[in-house]
């Protein structure tokens, strides 16, 4: 009895290993299958990909394409392990802004795109987009721009006016052109309704003074100046200073509490890029419709996310990895990804396109959004983004809600901030 | 061992029963070391090599520093952090957990009705996708909104932030590890319960042993070498601990470091920080290297101190 | 051969086992009630959110009765992610480690307990030590061992370095040291059994309850292994469960409801193996051939 236990035990694996060698057959990320060349494209969340796609293996009856999708944590991170490890990485890849200066580094695992003939798309762009994406002073194109965040501010509509606030939107725009008004307009809504928080969190709000910032942590050469940049200092204590007044729900940016705040509708307002306004929706539930309404941000236009798609040179079929691409990112794709999707074109065509100024957002009170990220979007200042960008902002961020949270007081925080910032940038 | 076999009736025979005696326990644990060799051996050097460079994780060998990593890790406040913060909650999550389980074990042990039913909700923890723990405990915990918060509450005490407060952050982490591992613990209990001769079980109820005394002077001295093993198992498991400090960091793998003040950012997410994050896959080597080193002394000192203890009986 | 089967030996008084110790009183159900809901919450709260929707994650109050979008939410589940195939993937990767994993161990364990050879304790040390290696610190250099090998996305990635564990060595050898008396294995060898026959017929049917624990352990441990899966496997090609929870999980938003109904059905076939197993763990009839 036993020996047929083992028997049948050893049988078992035999015959497991048999099938995972069956299985092992079908890996391989892209290849030639049945004459068909195979591509694939690793995007995180939503890229708006699934129907294009569709219509482009329509169109091209040779080509194949299988999307990936993970989440966008786990998404640069694999890309970093599949670029260490010089294989497993999609033939086409996005990389979200504030991972580009990374993987800028290391450009020599990918595609100039440019030996393509990439430098013909230029003008399709702003110039800002467009230099994120290159490298070597325009020499080298690493990725194609895909959307873009561009920043305006939402606030709720009956927060506000329990607050006796004004509740139209040309309206409160108007309340704060500056980042001042926007701290002192909090002070005004704490004094009336001090339960509930004027915004979810300082570090979306520093976050949006810096990305107006010509230069923020690094100068446009790249050497570090945040001990010496006044503008950081600045943003820092604006933001901080809401915090310490506890006029911040102290909330990390989209994570579970945030959701659950958004739902029992416990801060008033939030930065919100175009890419956010989903994640407003799915948070705060059907039963918000129309209590949220979107206003032009603080201090002009603003940049906060999009994305790039970029070819790694382990790829095998280069060049119709970079038809795809350069079709997914045309201006045409990009104003239909806008309307199945809300993610913002990063070219003007397309932005400025009537269709797309005229899209109104239902949950967000019929708020013309194609218009406020349209507008926000000509007016922005691109910020330059250093090599060491993203070691450096987490050093911030957790200084700014160490204030927040009542360990530290602002300059304390502030210096124990440059401190480590030094250390990681060198 | 009792080797010989009765005399060999020809060559070959004689040639097999050699191998058969003298040989044969490398080829049995060859496979182990087989793949010990290439999958553990291989990437440990393999890190202890990389410690030694300023190695980026994409692009590679940036030349030989020798030492100078892990100077510059014993100069750095954080990893010390990381340590302390480690240690306090491998304490806290381990200390109270083993004797819940042997206690829970025990308990098992009896003649219960709808034993395998019991047996089985109690792996549920470890069975549970980790996804859906990090989203339930997210709720438990949270500060405004929290199932524990609002119990509080309840009896008069103000919300906690067990996010922000260390203290708070290690319990609630710890609740986490023990509500995970504690049945796990118990059924391997339970298991070497079973070996337990039965007939000094006999002795003792004709003695007329209380079930408490039994327990003590009879089965857990027979579960001795199971308790060194366990105490074994969790300390290195305690020591590495990612999983579930990394589930209850609101910044994820993307952004956390442990809390804003790293309060509760254990040695094992240091060195993911600094692989995965930022890129310093030498100095993420050094991490692993010195963690290993540690693991090795406190398994150590677990193990002697615990033998000392379960000797009894 | 005397000892083709070990002899199934009912000895007086064993079935005081069953009455070892007073049939548990109602304070003892009540303990296991207590523990049993805290085990169970998160499990059941996975259910209720999969069987509505993800809105009600952001109450006041957590919903605690189940909905009505349980078969919705597994139909999308199914049509957003090869579910099925993630499953088989899993089934087959932690069956075949849990089952490697009880042959080369209890061989391992046999050796280092029972066997003399040069070398013996120095390569038990070596064992243990390696227990103490963490899994993160290999990801690297193992993710380019695999590139090297052209495993990417296959299943071996993640069965092969999964095949033997020190864990599993150190328990068995535990095992048998318990439940394999020496006396056995001297009976075995007059009879003229080699080594082998020895380990077959004599030591592991001996250690089967221990050898059935662990072979649960192993399967549970492959089953919810996500850190290195989702490294080297591929999502679309040939995922295991936790690899495609966390495909599903990714979304522009994270729905979690979808992501919670994956979830609840990746516990079945755990449950089921344990139910499979749970004769064996209780302590099977072969064992206790030689006591006292």
């Amino acid at each position: 009895m036993s020996r047929t236990l083992v028997g049948r035990a050893a049988v078992a694996v035999v015959a497991a290993l048999a099938v995972t060698g069956v299985a092992a057959c079908g890996g391989g990320t892209s290849g030639v299958d049945g004459g068909k060349i195979k591509l694939s494209i690793g995007v995180f969340s939503d890229f708006g990909y699934d129907s294009l796609i569709k219509e482009y293996q329509a169109a091209h009856p040779d080509i194949e394409v299988e999307q990936r999708k993970v989440k966008m944590e786990q998404h640069h991170t694999q890309l970093a392990t599949q670029l260490a490890g010089g294989r497993g990485a999609a033939d086409i890849v996005a990389i979200e802004e504030g991972n580009v200066a990374q993987f800028r580094q290391s450009k020599d695992k990918f595609v100039n795109l440019a030996d393509y003939g990439a430098k013909d798309l230029k003008s399709q762009w702003a110039a800002w987009k467009w230099n994120q994406g290159t490298a070597d002073d325009g020499a080298f194109v690493l990725g194609l721009g895909t959307d873009m965040g561009s920043l305006a501010l939402c606030y709720r509509r009956d927060l506000f006016e329990a607050a006796g606030l004004p509740v139209d939107r040309e309206e409160v725009g108007k309340l704060w052109p500056t980042w001042q008004d926007y701290a002192a307009t909090a002070q005004t809504f704490t004094d009336s309704t001090p339960n509930v928080k004027f915004v979810d969190t300082a570090l979306n709000v520093y976050k949006a003074i810096l990305d107006q910032t010509e230069e923020g942590y690094f100068a446009k050469d790249d050497s570090y100046i945040a001990d010496k940049n006044t503008k950081v200092s600045d943003a820092f204590k604006l933001a901080a200073a809401l915090g310490e007044k506890k006029q911040t729900g102290a909330l990390a940016p989209f994570s579970q509490e945030w959701n659950v705040a958004l739902k029992q509708a416990s801060f008033a307002t939030t930065t919100c890029p175009a890419w956010a306004l989903a994640l407003i929706k799915a948070g705060a539930g059907d039963e918000a419709a129309g209590k949220w309404d979107v206003a032009a941000a603080p201090g002009g236009g603003g940049n906060w996310g999009g994305s790039f798609l970029a070819v790694p040179k382990q790829g095998a079929h280069p060049k119709q990895s970079y038809e795809l691409a350069k079709w997914l990112t045309a201006p045409e794709q990009q104003k239909r990804i806008f309307k199945e999707t809300g993610n913002l074109p990063s070219e003007p065509a397309a932005y400025q396109d009537p269709e797309v100024t005229a899209t109104v957002n239902e949950f967000f009170n019929k708020a013309p959004v194609g218009q406020i990220f349209g507008n926000s979007a000509e007016s922005l200042q691109p910020t330059y983004r250093g090599t060491k960008d993203s070691k450096v902002t987490p050093v911030f961020s957790n200084a700014l809600a160490r204030v927040e949270q009542g360990k530290q007081s602002t300059s304390d925080a502030f210096t124990q901030a440059l401190k480590e910032a030094q250390d990681v940038a060198k | 061992m009792a080797v010989e076999t009765t005399a060999p009736v020809d060559d070959r025979r004689w040639l097999l029963a050699r191998l058969d005696g003298k040989y044969t326990p490398y080829l049995i644990i060859a496979p182990f070391f087989l793949v010990f060799g290439v999958f553990g051996l291989y990437p440990l050097l393999y890190t202890a090599w990389v410690s030694l460079h300023d190695w980026q994780l994409i692009d590679g060998d940036q030349g030989f520093v020798g030492l100078d990593n892990y100077a510059a890790l014993v100069a750095d406040a954080n990893f010390w952090n990381a340590l302390g913060n480690t240690l306090s909650l491998f304490v806290l999550s381990t200390v109270p957990q083993l004797p819940a389980a042997l206690g829970l074990a025990a308990v098992l042990d009896r003649g219960l009705r709808g034993r395998m039913f019991w047996r089985a909700g109690v792996l549920l923890p470890n069975v549970i996708s980790v996804a859906a723990v990090a989203l339930v405990f997210a709720q438990l915990y949270g500060r405004d909104f929290g199932i524990v918060n609002y119990l509080l509450g309840l009896v008069g005490v103000d919300p906690v932030d067990w996010h922000t407060e260390t203290w708070a952050s290690h319990l609630a982490i710890s609740s986490m590890v023990m509500w995970r591992w504690t049945g796990y613990n118990a059924l391997i209990y339970l298991a070497a319960m079973q070996s337990v001769p039965k007939d000094m079980y006999e002795a003792a109820v004709i003695d007329g042993a209380s079930k408490w005394r039994t327990f003590w002077a009879i089965t857990v001295p027979g579960i001795r070498p199971t308790i060194l093993f366990t105490v074994i198992t969790s300390t290195i498991g305690g020591m590495q601990l990612f999983v579930e400090p990394q589930l209850f960091d609101p910044g994820g793998t993307a952004t956390g470091t442990g809390g804003s003040d790293r309060q509760f950012q254990t040695l094992v997410m240091y060195l993911y920080e600094k692989g995965f994050r930022l890129f310093d896959a030498g100095y993420s080597a050094t991490i692993a290297w010195v963690l290993f080193l540690v693991v090795l002394v406190i398994a150590g000192i677990n193990f002697s101190v615990t033998r000392r203890i379960a000797s009894k009986g | 051969m005397a000892l083709d089967t070990a002899p199934p030996v009912v000895r007086p008084g064993r079935d005081l086992k069953h009455r070892k110790a007073s049939a548990a009183g109602p304070l003892v159900y009540a303990l296991l009630v207590v523990v049993l809901l805290a085990s169970v919450f998160p499990l059941y709260f996975s259910f209720v959110v999969a069987s509505k929707d993800n809105s009600v994650l952001g109450d006041a109050i957590p919903p605690l009765t189940p909905g009505g979008n349980l078969i919705e939410n597994i139909t999308r589940v199914f049509d957003t992610v090869d579910f099925s195939l993630a499953m088989m993937n899993s089934l087959i990767v932690a069956g075949t480690v849990a089952i490697s994993n009880v042959l080369l161990g209890t061989l391992a364990g046999f050796a280092f307990a029972r066997l003399r050879f040069r070398g013996r304790n120095s390569l038990f040390l070596i064992v243990i030590g390696t227990s103490m290696v963490p899994a993160q610190l290999g990801v690297v250099p193992l993710y380019l061992l695999m590139s090297d090998l052209d495993w990417y996305g296959t299943l071996q990635a993640v069965i092969v370095p999964a095949l033997i564990s020190a864990f599993s060595v150190f328990w068995m050898r535990q095992a048998c040291e318990e439940s394999v008396p020496y006396e056995l294995i001297e009976a075995a060898r007059v009879d003229g059994c080699s080594v082998s026959r020895t380990f077959w017929h004599v030591a592991l049917p001996a250690v089967r309850p221990q050898a059935a624990v662990m072979g649960m352990f192993a399967f549970m441990t492959a089953w919810n292994d996500f850190f290195w899966p989702l490294i080297v496997l591929d999502p679309n090609d040939s995922p295991t469960v936790q690899v495609a929870l966390s495909a599903l999980a990714s979304g522009y938003y994270t729905d979690y409801s979808l992501m919670l109904t994956g979830a609840s059905l990746a516990v079945l076939p755990v449950v089921a193996i344990f139910i499979l197993l749970s004769r064996q763990i209780v302590g099977g009839i072969m064992h206790g051939a030689v006591k006292g």
